[in-house]
């Protein structure tokens, strides 16, 4: 049996890898059109930004997770997509750690439904669940930044970015 | 920026021939539509989400309201204690402390002893800002306090599962007594859902984050109060409530 070299499937792996970041993103961005309010108040609610720039990133939030989904997964600026939705996980990775960190009892809001916690606890383990998927994410942009050319995408990227 | 990007696409024209370079332009088209559609989605979803979560100052207002306590319903304005809840007719929560301090509550709104404020906010969705809007034709019928009681009576297990409607709406305000033609008009026309808009906004500017929130001359009590009937009467008693 022949080995499978890398070079050959990479641009499969870009394509699973756009559409997995792609997919979570325009997800979380569209179940957090359906309520503008509850979407500003997840971002209140992990006191970083003061109120009413917590307020305007909320509301715009959900539209810039689709924007970069839409763009990764037809395969638009894929290398400059992936830093974009990379970046943004890394930020959430930072806004659970701190709200952990300061023992704010709230739900993440990834997918809706953020704001205070339904008990009004800490839930710890859920904090981590969610810091630990959001780092996978990171792991494929980075993925995706390596190795940007992948099949079915409408921008052709040069060879020089399939050598692994 | 602009010149990195262009780096890789003339080494590949230079290194490899015409194939791409033909296309090119062609691609280029689909391409920027594309771009300039995603932009636009999003552009204009950011722009109406902020723009719609906008105080509008040519709202109709419903009696009771005052616009500078964040345009919630307003009792006894006069009396020294002031009580703001901020709540969610969907809002489980809100139902239990409705439940436990509810008929309390109402009966120091009714002996003018209290200045008590409500904000229906409509954190949890579509049929939030359908029952507070209707609470407010409600209040027009100066039947405020009964139809709030009978919205919590009545709250379907499910969040916005398509149980209250405009049909439901009006009959929870027959069956404590309104017989106005004038308050089915007001919630079929929808007359005061953009006074539900304001009076979210206003929320979310205060940081209000959960539902609900019961402000004691300006502070929040502690949640234990909250469902506990005879601390909630004692927390009273101190800030004055006779």
């Amino acid at each position: 049996m022949k080995r499978i070299s890398h070079a050959a499937i990479a641009p499969w792996l870009t394509l699973v890898a756009r559409l997995l970041l792609g997919g979570v993103l325009l997800a979380a961005g569209y179940l957090k059109t359906t309520n503008p309010a509850q979407a500003a108040a997840s971002v209140r609610v992990y006191r970083v930004l003061p109120t009413g720039l917590a307020n305007v990133f909320g509301y715009a939030l959900p539209w810039i997770e689709i924007g970069i989904a839409l763009l990764l997964i037809l395969g638009i600026w894929v290398r400059y997509s992936a830093v974009a939705g990379g970046g943004l996980m890394l930020l959430f990775i930072i806004a659970i750690g701190q709200a952990w960190a300061r023992k704010l009892a709230i739900n993440c809001g990834c997918f809706g439904n953020g704001g205070v916690s339904a008990d009004g606890k800490v839930h710890p383990g859920v904090y981590l669940a969610e810091m630990l998927r959001d780092l996978g994410l990171v792991l494929v942009a980075a993925y995706l930044y390596r190795f940007p050319r992948g099949k079915f995408a409408i921008d052709r990227i040069p060879e020089e970015f399939t050598e692994g | 920026m602009a010149e990195k990007k262009n780096e890789p696409n003339q080494k590949k024209n230079t290194g490899k021939g015409g194939a791409v370079g033909k296309n090119k332009g062609k691609d280029n088209g689909t391409r920027n539509l594309v771009i300039g559609m995603i932009l636009l989605v999003v552009l204009a979803g950011a722009g109406s989400a902020i723009a719609k979560n906008r105080t509008n100052t040519h709202a109709a207002l419903p009696s009771d309201v005052s616009v500078s306590e964040g345009y919630g319903i307003s009792f006894n304005p006069k009396a020294p204690v002031k009580l703001d809840v901020y709540e969610d007719f969907q809002c489980p929560h809100c139902r239990d402390f409705e439940a436990v301090n509810g008929n309390y509550i109402n009966s120091l709104v009714r002996a003018n002893k209290m200045h008590v404020v409500f904000h229906p906010i409509t954190l949890l969705g579509p049929e939030s800002a359908l029952t507070a809007a209707a609470s407010a034709c409600a209040s027009d019928q100066g039947k405020f306090l009964d139809y709030h009681m009978a919205l919590y009576k009545n709250q379907p297990t499910a969040e916005n599962s398509g149980y209250w409607t405009n049909e439901k709406l009006a009959l929870i305000g027959h069956s404590i007594g309104i017989t106005s033609a004038k308050f089915d008009t007001c919630i079929n026309t929808g007359k005061y859902a953009t006074w539900a808009t304001n009076v979210e906004t206003d929320a979310t500017a205060k940081n209000i984050n959960s539902t609900p929130t019961v402000l004691l001359n300006g502070k929040s009590i502690p949640p234990q109060a909250e469902q506990d009937l005879a601390s909630l009467k004692n927390l009273f008693k101190a800030a004055g409530v006779k």
